[in-house]
């Protein structure tokens, strides 16, 4: 048995043409790469949660506007770092498949500036709420 | 002499099998936490939101049904030095994800609080 080879260890020509070729890089690669995407899942998680929890547990706080403006935002940002995180998984799992440099991640910036404006409109929310 | 081989071992000091079993466990969990607060819309919004706590526990369960398969291949993996990348499961856990964000964001914007 050979150790790599371009199809993979018998992978289905479907999971073979979408990692697009290459040769199977070292399995603890392969195992850390999946960690962090589950890393990433959770924390697509964690804002669909929190978004619904605003819209849900905030309805005696919250003017209704701030209410759904929030839980939109976070359930959006969920959704992006969500999706993203596959394809952030399959670029770097392609990336050392070819041993090319790992590709930037996106996802994080997007996380940076969601969670900053966010806490953003909440910050003008409070301060308009107080004059 | 060594245990009966369950669960084999594969001698990577770094425990990656372990560590991605236990992330794969961590992630069913917060699984089941966001689908813990879908519970209450229930009254609110009766069986469309009871649908969706039901499609992601229903994802959490069939994750940890396939925890061990998952954890025998990884170890396989590390012992031939060779391991395809577990490409479906990782979508589905991507697709359900990006679903249950999707009906979240219909049930904030269409379904008003009554």
């Amino acid at each position: 048995m050979t150790a790599t080879n371009s199809q993979g260890s018998g992978r289905s020509g479907f999971s073979a043409r979408i990692l697009g070729g290459g040769t199977e890089p070292d399995p603890r690669f392969t195992l850390a790469n999946e960690r962090t995407f589950l890393a990433w899942i959770r924390t697509s998680l964690a804002l669909l949660a929190g978004g619904v929890a605003v819209e849900a547990f905030m309805a005696d706080l919250f003017a209704p506007e701030l209410r759904r403006t929030i839980a939109v935002l976070l359930l959006v940002l969920a959704l992006v770092i969500g999706g993203g995180s596959f394809f952030r998984w399959l670029n770097v799992e392609r990336a050392m498949r070819h041993k090319t440099p790992l590709p930037l991640p996106w996802i994080a910036p997007v996380l940076a500036a969601g969670g900053a404006l966010v806490a953003a409109v909440m910050v003008i929310f409070v301060l308009v709420r107080a004059t | 002499m060594p245990l009966q081989n369950n669960p084999p071992t594969h001698g990577d000091p770094g425990l990656q099998p372990e560590r991605t079993d236990l992330a794969w466990g961590r992630t069913t969990l917060s699984m089941v936490v966001a689908a813990a607060i879908f519970l209450r819309w229930l009254p609110h919004h009766g069986w469309f939101v009871g649908t969706l706590i039901a499609a992601a526990v229903v994802t959490a369960l069939a994750i940890n049904l396939t925890r061990k398969r998952r954890f025998h291949r990884a170890i396989h993996g590390i012992q031939q030095e060779n391991m395809a990348p577990n490409i479906a499961s990782t979508a589905a856990v991507a697709v359900s994800v990006v679903i249950l964000a999707v009906l979240g964001i219909f049930t904030v914007l269409f379904l008003p609080l009554t």
